[in-house]
């Protein structure tokens, strides 16, 4: 820290605000907005990026070998596995946002409302929350999307709802301790009411954690989503999602690695610069550790 | 100390198990048999198990024809209403109970009358069971019945301990007791059924010593547990597995013609497969040659119709449809056809339901796949709750066990809800007829009727595979899939 600090900063960079700063001196979180990057184009432009149709067969090239006609190789069913894997990014990126979005949003106000009002609400809603929390994510989430019955949109309200109990539990906690501070002290004083303090003093000085535990939670999110699919709880053939295409590659491990190789690596990937992202986060927006 | 002991303790684990191995046959099912009990059993996996705990009446050789098993001998008088047997003698039941016309009577009538009896059906017309002498019983039918004689090769021809039975009431399925060649010892749901050989059996005592039954509902689970020596045959195979075990030289495969079908029922109760164009159209579309290709890996054979070849039914001048999609496009009459394709999860089904998928979409025809629990999946094609469903059949040896309930106005397998009275009448003369070749000629022209009004369609033909360890010999390859094992012997 103090060796990036004695560095004299580009002028370029000196116009930035620190923690965007500080972020993008971070290679590994770099690295993750690269490759989340390029799977969010393949998941937008996918019919542009695909070669094939993903549900389309040929029975000339059941098992395929990756080759110039098919780059990923060829399922059991002769889809193209190249083209699978990028229609698979639009249901894994649009079930990790989208259930995180959710979550935030649900679990966030819970923890304001009751870090905010306090008392017996916030008993009420964090027993709540920690009944929720004493539950291990995947069973809970599985429960759920198996009472919920398979479907894309049931899934992320799964995951949603397993994912709500962090963001309530955090939002809570920030709540209670910039609750008592001067500045929310003052702003009381000269008459604010209490939605012009959640929002306008409260919301901001929470979002840091906030910011860092969605980019991390979309990272479960993505790792549940392709669980729930693998199990035949998620989104129904012949949609491709990276998790499907894993359980329908579990039978040819031997005969046809490809079939489980890119899918697979697809999830490590996303998976992977969703993490980097979230760290490169918080240690960006991290104040204790970095005065400017 | 400790040093000592481990190798000491690893090599009598060892010797133990070998040992036991040598005598011991663990077989690999697809399911967990939900009742062992002749009369409460709809599983196909129960008839596993409980061929070898009861002895039947009369039993199938490799030719689907009837062999005497507990009867030696019988005659059809009256114009096919007198069915009289006769008995061996000497025979008795694990727990010590003779079994002689008494017993035999009794678990006839168990199977027509016990509360909830699946063989109900199968005995309709058994009007009554006369103990002639201790060696001899009749069966008076009120109509007759040509079907009979293989019902009796089946669950319905299975003969109960008396006495086990009046004892155990409803709970006899936890304590199964016949006088077959194994012994039913104990059964821990979801995990194995063990039975041990009876020594004294009638027919000689079998050649190993324990056989216990082990549940992998999972294909690439039964398979990967023979391979690892966990289990020393499995039924069925998956067919991706199929090839690669007969190259493996430690392993054998028996690949023999089945007698059931499997096909796509079409709801003709509602919209839009009210519309008999409609079921002809999605018929038309689907390549059976390719789908027993590429999905079954040549392990299937395509179906025109219920009767497999080989059995008595099998018509030449039925063929297998070939795919047309003008044809479908034409029956379509360039309306739009949406509906919904109702399956049970298992990964060779899912693969079926999306290459179905693809064919219709050939024809402009948009199916949606829903996959659901096998049990819901029955409990929706009873209700008529679907579009189009798969589902198919096990098979029987006769004729009659393959058309008859599924096509019969109100039929307990009529999942279709079709209803047209030439079929019914058709189907009903052919059960009172005897002459196998009559009854044939009367099927065939009931099924000209079927396939035309497609209240199902045909795909395939399913085979047995069976896989086992080299050393396993003796088993015979009955179409009816059920392995029996009193003459396999492991070496």
């Amino acid at each position: 820290m103090t060796t990036t600090l004695s560095k004299p900063p580009s002028p370029a960079k000196r116009r930035l605000p620190a923690p965007v700063r500080r972020f993008l001196g971070n290679k590994l979180a770099v690295i993750g907005i690269v490759v989340l990057v390029i799977f969010a184009g393949a998941a937008l432009l996918a019919r542009q990026v695909a070669p094939f149709d993903p549900a389309q067969i040929f029975f000339a090239d059941l098992r395929a070998a990756p080759s110039a006609a098919h780059l990923f190789g060829a399922d059991e069913l002769g889809r193209d596995i190249f083209s699978r894997v990028v229609y698979g990014a639009r249901v894994s990126l649009s079930a990790g946002l989208i259930s995180v979005t959710l979550a935030l949003v649900f679990g966030g106000s819970i923890g304001l409302i009751a870090g905010y009002i306090g008392g017996w609400l916030d008993d009420l809603l964090m027993r709540f929350v920690d009944a929720l929390l004493s539950l291990p994510f995947l069973v809970l989430a599985i429960a759920l999307a198996a009472i919920l019955g398979p479907s894309l949109q049931n899934t992320m309200i799964a995951i949603a709802i397993v994912t709500a109990p962090a963001f309530a539990r955090i939002t809570r906690g920030e709540v209670l301790s910039q609750r008592e501070r001067d500045y929310v002290q003052a702003a009381q004083a000269l008459g604010a009411g209490d939605g012009r303090l959640i929002v306008r003093h409260l919301l901001p000085n929470i979002s840091g954690a906030l910011i860092v535990q969605t980019s991390l939670a979309i990272a479960n999110a993505i790792l549940a989503e392709a669980s729930l699919s693998f199990l035949g709880l998620g989104i129904q053939p012949p949609t491709p999602s990276w998790g499907s295409m894993l359980n329908a590659a579990r039978g040819y491990l031997t005969d046809a690695p490809w079939m489980a190789l890119f899918p697979g690596l697809a999830i490590f990937l996303a998976v992977l610069a969703f993490n980097l992202i979230g760290d490169g986060l918080r240690e960006a927006l991290d104040p204790r550790g970095h005065k400017s | 100390m400790r040093r000592v002991h481990f190798p000491v303790v690893f090599l009598s684990a060892a010797l133990l198990t070998s040992l036991a191995s040598a005598q011991t046959l663990t077989v690999g099912l697809d399911a967990d048999p939900p009742k062992l009990d002749p009369a409460l059993s709809t599983a196909l996996v129960d008839r596993q198990v409980m061929n070898q705990i009861f002895d039947k009446l009369v039993d199938l050789d490799v030719n689907l024809k009837v062999i005497p098993a507990l009867a030696t001998s019988w005659k059809v008088t009256n114009g096919g209403l007198t069915y009289t047997f006769k008995l061996k003698s000497g025979v008795k039941f694990s727990d010590g109970t003779p079994l002689d016309a008494a017993a035999v009577k009794y678990g006839l009538d168990r199977n027509r009358t016990l509360e909830g009896s699946a063989r109900k059906n199968e005995l309709s017309s058994v009007k009554e069971v006369k103990v002639i002498d201790a060696q001899t019983v009749q069966l008076s039918l009120s109509q007759p019945y040509g079907p009979l004689l293989a019902v009796l090769t089946d669950r319905a021809g299975m003969i109960v301990s008396p006495t086990a039975a009046k004892k155990a009431g409803s709970d006899f399925q936890n304590n199964p007791v016949g006088s077959g060649p194994f012994t039913f010892v104990s059964r821990v749901r979801q995990d194995n059924i063990t039975l041990t050989a009876n020594k004294n059996y009638w027919g000689g005592a079998p050649k190993i010593d324990k056989l216990v039954y082990r549940p992998f509902p999972d294909g690439d689970v039964r398979y990967a547990n023979l391979l690892s020596g966990a289990v020393q045959a499995i039924t069925p195979v998956d067919p991706k597995d199929v090839s690669k075990l007969a190259e493996n030289a430690k392993f054998s495969v028996l690949n023999y013609p089945g007698i059931g079908f499997q096909g796509v029922w079409f709801n003709v109760t509602r919209a839009p497969f009210n519309n008999k164009n409609f079921r002809q159209a999605v018929a038309a579309t689907i390549d059976r040659e390719a789908i027993a290709k590429s999905i079954f890996y040549d392990t299937v054979t395509p179906a025109a119709g219920p009767f497999p070849p080989g059995t008595a039914a099998a018509s030449s001048s039925i063929k297998v449809q070939k795919p047309d999609i003008a044809l479908a496009k034409q029956k379509l009459g360039g309306k739009p056809l949406t509906f919904t394709l109702l399956t049970s999860p298992g990964s060779v089904t899912i693969q079926l339901a999306q290459v179905y998928q693809a064919m219709f979409a050939q024809a402009g025809i948009t199916a949606k796949i829903e996959q659901v629990e096998f049990g819901t999946l029955l409990d929706r094609a009873d209700k008529q709750d679907y579009d189009a469903l798969m589902l198919g059949w096990s098979g029987r040896p006769d004729p009659d066990g393959n058309i008859y309930d599924f096509f019969v106005t109100d039929g307990t397998n009529n999942q279709a809800g079709y209803s047209n009275k030439t079929v019914d009448s058709l189907l009903a003369k052919a059960r009172a007829q005897n002459a196998m070749s009559a009854r044939v000629a009367t099927y065939n022209v009931a099924l000209g009727t079927i396939i035309n009004d497609t209240p199902y369609t045909w795909v395939y033909f399913q085979r047995n595979l069976v896989a086992s360890v080299k050393g396993m010999v003796g088993l015979k390859p009955i179409p009816d899939g059920i392995l029996r094992f009193k003459d396999v012997d492991l070496k």
